[in-house]
């Protein structure tokens, strides 16, 4: 009983940790544009076998992108977890206004199926705020497409759910 | 917390009402041969009797000797879905193998079973919502040799995937080697063919997937969308959770990622067999054939790698409008001067577009760099500015519909008026005159070539024993300058004292440039190094250096290859010769394929030869 009780405070630390750096160290929200993509050291060398070094990732509990994806409730991680991953592809897609990665934000930031046009020539149009510069973190994107939203007559009432 | 307390007090008190219900030894016997328990434990026959499983880890079986009886561990398994729920209920075994447990319960209707609550499997399979099933089928990678083979994995989508296009939210599932990054390449592969690694499966975004082929290999991905049904779908998935962190042998040819999915897939649909059309051998395009064949695929959609993507952008445009490109790539300044606001809008769109995707290209792989990263942002700017219409790249022909991967050979020729009849096996893959259709032009991949010749008066020689022969022609253009390179190992015949012809084991390599002045012709030019052990030398071991040229003609008939080769031997032996093959493609598994040579040498006269050669590709 008392390793549930330490659990839960450590629990509720946690959770307070969360709230200075959401998804915690190494996690990708911080990363900027074009953030490199590098492989493994023996690349060619993993490559015949497909290798995977080290752990194998096994999905959503060994953690993603090097986030902690216990904190996504309270920081609508899902968003935030896909986008810092995507942020390369999708500032491809904001610029040129449409693509798979454009879809894929419209989808996590639970826009329907019909305003998701909407939604893409919107962040079209406001390219250059949503990416200011090329040093831009994912943390920020977010951050201006949910103000872009929420001024917007159709997509408002999702970045109000957001 | 006394909520918590109830179960753990109920658990102890039941202690003796949850037993393992009485089966027979007769019924758990045969209970234990049905396929699908021998598929959940991943057992083949072992060499002599009995059974072996696949799994190369105890944590993996519930009784001692679980990884050679399926049918102890059955019997295990039985006694620990009725064990108490302890501490932890994520350890508990119906926690741990949900899907033996689905199964020993359905088949044996198995009641008063204890109900821990399976949190984090519950969690884990909730955040994958597994509704269908996608074959990923990375295609041949041209310039490194481990991948020309190509890799199969399974993506996992969920219901709204389809129709919201969004598969960048799914997951992939890989099975592959651990590697430890401190190897080295020739350990490696030695491994890889031993069974040195330990292989394991592994779950990760989809996403990631794709940055990694399509991107940092520049591999087209094909996804082929299963029929398996969302039950048949979940009930791989089920089992898959029982084997994370399950340490398997990896073999590279055989008990490989692609075997191990298709063995995944019977699990899915009981009944399937697709593993034993693979009793050697599992080379990732086969068994894409070979599902394509159960009739499993319902859709293919075809994605092309950044670098297909990059050559289709560039190829609308003139040679000047490449130098923008290039210049733009270099300079996003550019993108202000007069000269170039001078051309038209919607060239202007192309060529900006083909510039970033030049850049992304190049910074591919490599740290994070401001400078590059600002000029990137410069240009999605100004496509942001002037957006490209979207970009159309033709489905290439399916990588499953191409030739079949052993090659029988049989051939009829004539060597300086002697008359000989050829007989040749290959047991992979393609050479650069084969049939074409789902393969790259300029690609080779021969592994295993043997080739015997009854020459009249029935003499019979070996006429070659190849091990290995790669040759990757890549053409260069305005905007990428890769290399080509070809390696070949093996034994082959070269001319000797007298006329005769000696037998020698030889290793040579080469590398160059290839070029692409027309379509479907490739023009290609090496340096070449050549080792090899000639009993006429005095020497046990001789060198020589030399070149390679050669054209690849894509004609209407097949493919034709017309090369020179030249090599100057260390103790001057000049040995050269001139080869024509011109291929005629009779059907997907069949090729005639007429073949000259005249070789030179400093030994004796130059010897010339014809053969007509029938190819059938087979298995």
């Amino acid at each position: 009983m008392k390793r549930i009780l330490i659990g839960t405070v450590l629990a509720a630390a946690s959770m307070n940790v969360f709230a200075v750096a959401p998804g915690g160290p190494g996690c990708g929200w911080g990363n900027m544009l074009f953030e490199g993509q590098s492989g493994l050291p023996s690349h060619l060398i993993a490559s015949i076998t497909n290798g995977t070094s080290g752990n194998a990732t096994f999905g959503m509990t060994s953690g993603t992108n090097g986030c902690d994806t216990s904190g996504r409730l309270a920081y609508n991680g899902k968003p935030m977890l896909v986008l810092s991953s995507i942020m390369s592809e999708l500032s491809e897609d904001v610029a040129r206004g449409e693509g798979e990665a454009l879809t894929t934000y419209a989808v996590v930031l639970g826009i329907d199926v019909e305003d998701r046009d909407h939604f893409a020539a919107l962040t079209h149009a406001h390219f250059s705020e949503i990416f200011p510069s090329a040093d831009v973190t994912a943390e920020q994107v977010h951050a201006t497409t949910l103000s872009l939203m929420s001024k917007d007559p159709i997509l408002a009432k999702y970045a109000e759910q957001a | 917390m006394l909520k918590r307390l109830i179960p753990l007090l109920l658990g102890s008190i039941s202690l003796g009402v949850h037993a393992a219900p009485t089966v027979t030894d007769s019924q758990l016997q045969a209970l234990a041969t049905e396929r699908h328990w021998l598929n959940l434990g991943h057992y083949q026959p072992g060499r002599f009797s009995g059974w072996r499983s696949y799994v190369d880890d105890n944590s993996f079986f519930l009784a001692a000797d679980g990884a050679s009886n399926p049918a102890s561990e059955l019997q295990a398994t039985l006694q620990a879905l009725y064990a108490p729920v302890g501490d932890d209920p994520n350890q508990h075994a119906q926690c741990r193998y949900p899907s033996r447990t689905r199964w020993l319960s359905e088949q044996l209707q198995l009641s008063g079973l204890p109900t821990p609550e399976c949190s984090e499997y519950r969690e884990w399979y909730e955040d994958i919502n597994p509704h269908a099933t996608v074959l990923v089928f990375p295609d041949a990678y041209l310039n490194s040799p481990s991948s020309m083979f190509g890799h199969t994995l399974l993506r996992i989508d969920s219901p709204d995937t389809q129709a919201s296009g969004t598969s960048l939210l799914t997951y992939a599932l890989n099975f592959g080697a651990m590697v430890e990054n401190m190897d080295n390449s020739m350990l490696y592969a030695w491994k890889g063919l031993a069974g040195g690694y330990p292989g394991q499966f592994s779950l990760l975004p989809y996403r990631d997937k794709i940055g990694e082929y399509s991107r940092l290999e520049n591999r087209d991905l094909w996804e082929y969308q299963l029929d398996l049904s969302p039950e048949e779908t979940a009930r791989m998935v089920e089992h898959v959770w029982e084997l994370r962190q399950v340490i398997f042998d990896y073999f590279f040819f055989d008990e490989n990622c692609s075997y191990r999915l298709l063995e995944l897939l019977e699990v899915a649909r009981p009944g399937l067999r697709l593993t034993e059309q693979f009793p050697l051998t599992a080379i990732p395009a086969d068994t894409v054939r070979a599902v394509r064949e159960a009739g499993m695929i319902s859709d293919v959609h075809y994605r092309p790698s950044r670098e297909r993507e990059l050559l289709a952008r560039a190829e609308p445009l003139t040679p000047p409008e490449l130098r923008w490109v290039r210049q733009l790539a270099d300079d996003d300044g550019v993108l202000q001067s007069s000269e170039y606001q001078a051309l038209p809008a919607p060239r202007r769109a192309l060529i900006q577009e083909a510039a970033y995707r030049l850049v992304r290209y190049e910074a591919a792989g490599q740290q994070r760099d401001s400078a590059n990263a600002a000029r990137s942002y410069q240009l999605l700017q100004a496509i942001n500015r002037n957006p490209p219409p979207a970009l159309q790249i033709e489905t290439p022909t399916y990588p499953e519909f191409g030739h079949e991967s052993r090659t029988w050979q049989l051939a009829a020729g004539s060597r300086e008026g002697r008359a000989f009849a050829e007989y040749g096996l290959r047991m992979a893959y393609h050479d650069l005159a084969d049939n074409l259709a789902g393969f790259p032009l300029g690609a080779q991949i021969e592994l295993g070539d043997i080739k015997l010749r009854q020459y009249e008066g029935n003499h019979w020689q070996l006429e070659e024993f190849g091990l290995v022969n790669i040759r990757s022609l890549t053409p260069r253009s305005a905007l990428l300058k890769p290399w080509s390179w070809q390696v070949e190992a093996g034994w082959e015949r070269v001319a000797g004292e007298d006329g005769k012809r000696r037998l020698v084991p030889h290793l040579n390599g080469g590398g160059g440039f290839a070029w692409q002045p027309w379509d479907g012709v490739l023009g290609y030019s090496m340096t070449t190094m050549r080792l090899e052990h000639h009993r006429d030398f005095d020497a046990p071991l001789s060198a020589a250096a030399g070149f390679n040229a050669g054209l690849l003609w894509r004609n209407s008939l097949g493919n034709l290859l017309l090369e020179g080769r030249g090599d100057y031997f260390d103790n001057g032996e000049v040995r050269r010769s001139l080869q024509l093959a011109q291929q005629w493609e009779l059907g997907r598994d069949l090729g005639l394929r007429l073949q000259a040579s005249r070789e030179f040498s400093q030994f004796s006269a130059a010897q010339t030869e014809f053969a007509l050669q029938l190819r059938w590709y087979y298995y």
